[in-house]
């Protein structure tokens, strides 16, 4: 007991006494937050070499789930979070409303969520030997024809639509378009457990050549990598919108997702300290067929995120250099 | 970035491997994928079995067991008032799901375990390789070896066996191993001596030794099967897992904790029937 009494104080100790020395007399660097998924974290290394190179400050990361992120960056414990999905998460809502963040830009234009389908579930592919299974599907109303082509293993008179996971919103959304698209009879609402779980069986099929029906978003690299056709659904409607998020509404209508706001948040604090790069993060826009190729290209060549960036930036200056001031473009030109 | 170690020693066996796992899905994964679907039919008849059963026949055969088991009636009351209340927080449904994922496991694990623990007792060579992959086994973190699993065989309820046996089979093995080990040499040899054959010592004699430490393995087994039900529920397997899960996910504590309970009520059940029938063979007299 005394050995282990003193081990623990001998390390507190010691833990104590390095832990100031290590970050003695350096100016604070920027925090972002340390975004998992590919488009989020290719967006903030571009970020981050914009602002290190363009505009000389430091930049650091720090891990941390989003929601975790979220309330870090409205006790100033991060600055910036390179892509956030303003508006969905109840934590931001919060922060925003009591003006601890704020939301810069529209940086994705037309990010979309929907349901998809492999190109060659409808057009075949002659040069693997795919046969078109599905010829005449276009939209949602097609789907219950169809049923036979997505069959489920566990349940094999009923096709199978692959939802996100128990837990996401848009896992309550795409249950309730089930209703409202009159799918509950013909296809099991398999929710996938985990975003890896849904990318590995949307590859493992798209690989196979086989059909398969799933429910995904962009801006991913997924997107980029193979050819998929999104299903038509009716055209957005606010009030059929609000029936498909309710979990508990019983008759809900059939609307395409409300489209996504992507933005960069920052912090009150730095809001005030960096009037330039607030100036920058509004004007920032990605064209999102390049920003999927980008993340596609990333994820096959399995390149880190810091090197896509870099390479992003140097072959497609015309897309970034409308963001930056004429002082930052020549620097962050030098610099590549 | 890298703390010094030399970069020129640097070297990555991600590439080969992620080209071994994509060149098994493409040539592989047509023909494994009815494999799967075969065993998913046991374990779906299985399920449809355990819920076409009304839930008070159900609770009555658990009581059943358990009194077989202990020979009390107040523990049996006990086990059996813990099922009926998963029952009264609503997830009966989840329970069964669960509850066939975890029976189909253990018994795939009992028929690999216990021959390979009685392999590894005896033979010194195969204990000498089997033990550092039993580590493995144990250690591996279950995402690095479910994902590519999880893209031969499709998504839900066979990967999930597949990572549970993988990691709740050791136990049983070791258990297993070390039962048969200690079992007296005297013993071993007066039977031998009475003329009986190697099999028969085996079956008559070692094993039923052995069987209080193999009813403790199998007893870690469920208990490590039933901890990986949440980890299933991440690939698509339903059942109470994917309520704990959905709890986290959406900060439904309340929900997340109901799911727990229950499977901590499950694994109270069946730990102490499974015990109870350890127990009594050990103080069997003769």
């Amino acid at each position: 007991m005394h050995s282990i009494t003193r081990w623990l104080g001998g390390a507190a100790l010691a833990f104590t006494v390095l832990m100031p020395t290590a970050h003695a007399a350096e100016p604070k660097p920027i925090y972002f937050g340390d975004l998992t998924w590919e488009s989020g974290s290719l967006i903030t290394e571009v970020l981050r070499v914009l602002v290190e190179k363009g505009y000389g400050f430091k930049t650091d990361t720090q891990p941390g789930s989003t929601v975790s992120l979220e309330v870090a960056l409205a006790r100033n414990d991060i600055q910036v979070i390179g892509e956030e999905w303003a508006g969905r998460s109840p934590a931001w809502v919060k922060a925003e409303a009591e003006g601890k963040v704020f939301g810069l830009g529209d940086i994705v234009k037309n990010a979309d969520e929907g349901w998809w389908v492999p190109d060659y579930v409808i057009h075949g592919d002659a040069a693997k030997g795919i046969k078109a299974v599905a010829p005449d599907l276009r939209s949602v109303s097609d789907l219950p024809r169809y049923a036979e082509v997505f069959r489920d293993a566990e349940q094999p008179e009923k096709g199978r639509f692959l939802n996100s996971p128990a837990g996401w919103t848009s896992e309550v959304v795409n249950t309730q378009k089930l209703k409202a698209y009159g799918l509950t009879d013909s296809y099991v609402n398999f929710r996938t457990g985990s975003g890896a779980a849904l990318d590995a069986e949307i590859t493992s099929s798209i690989r196979r050549g086989k059909p398969v029906l799933f429910y995904y978003w962009s801006p991913t690299p997924l997107m980029g990598r193979y050819k998929l056709v999104r299903l038509e659904e009716p055209a957005f409607d606010a009030e059929a919108w609000k029936t498909l998020t309710d979990s508990k509404n019983p008759n809900p209508r059939g609307s395409r997702s409300l489209a996504a706001r992507l933005s960069i948040g920052v912090s009150a604090p730095f809001r005030e300290q960096h009037p330039e790069l607030v100036a920058m993060f509004e004007k920032v826009d990605f064209p999102i067929a390049l920003l999927n190729s980008t993340l596609a290209s990333m994820s096959e060549q399995r390149q880190s995120p810091r090197a896509a960036a870099e390479a992003f930036l140097k072959a497609n200056p015309q897309v970034w250099q409308a963001w930056v001031s004429d002082q930052a473009r020549s620097k962050v030109e030098a610099a590549l | 970035m890298s703390s010094g170690f030399p970069e020129s020693l640097h070297h990555s066996i991600a590439e080969p491997v992620n080209r071994l796992v994509d060149g098994l899905v493409v040539n592989y994964g047509d023909q494994l994928r009815p494999v799967a679907d075969t065993l998913l039919l046991g374990v779906t008849w299985l399920e449809s079995g355990l819920r076409a059963l009304p839930w008070w026949l159900l609770l009555i055969m658990v009581f059943a067991l358990a009194w077989h088991a202990g020979r009390s009636w107040k523990r049996a009351l006990a086990l059996v008032a813990l099922m009926f209340l998963i029952g009264v927080v609503g997830l009966w449904d989840k329970l069964l799901q669960t509850c066939a994922l975890v029976l189909v496991a253990t018994g795939l694990c009992v028929l690999l375990g216990v021959p390979i623990g009685v392999l590894l007792a005896f033979r010194p060579t195969a204990r000498r390789v089997i033990m550092p992959v039993l580590d493995v086994m144990q250690t591996l973190p279950s995402f690095v070896y479910l994902i590519p699993v999880l893209m031969l065989f499709g998504l839900g309820k066979i990967p999930a066996i597949f990572a549970t046996l993988i990691y709740a089979l050791p136990p049983l093995i070791r258990l297993t191993d070390l039962g048969l080990r200690q079992v007296d040499t005297s013993v071993r040899e007066a039977a031998r001596c009475l003329g009986a054959t190697r099999w028969q010592v085996l079956r008559n004699v070692e094993l039923p030794l052995a069987l209080p430490s193999i009813m403790a393995g199998l007893n870690q087994t469920v208990m490590m099967a039933l901890s990986m039900v949440v980890v299933a529920s991440m690939i698509g397997a339903r059942g109470l897992g994917e309520e704990v899960l959905v709890g986290i996910q959406t900060l439904d504590v309340g929900r997340g904790v109901e799911a727990g309970l229950a499977i901590v009520a499950l694994a109270v059940i069946i730990d102490r029937i499974t015990q109870d029938y350890g127990r009594r063979e050990s103080t069997k007299p003769g």
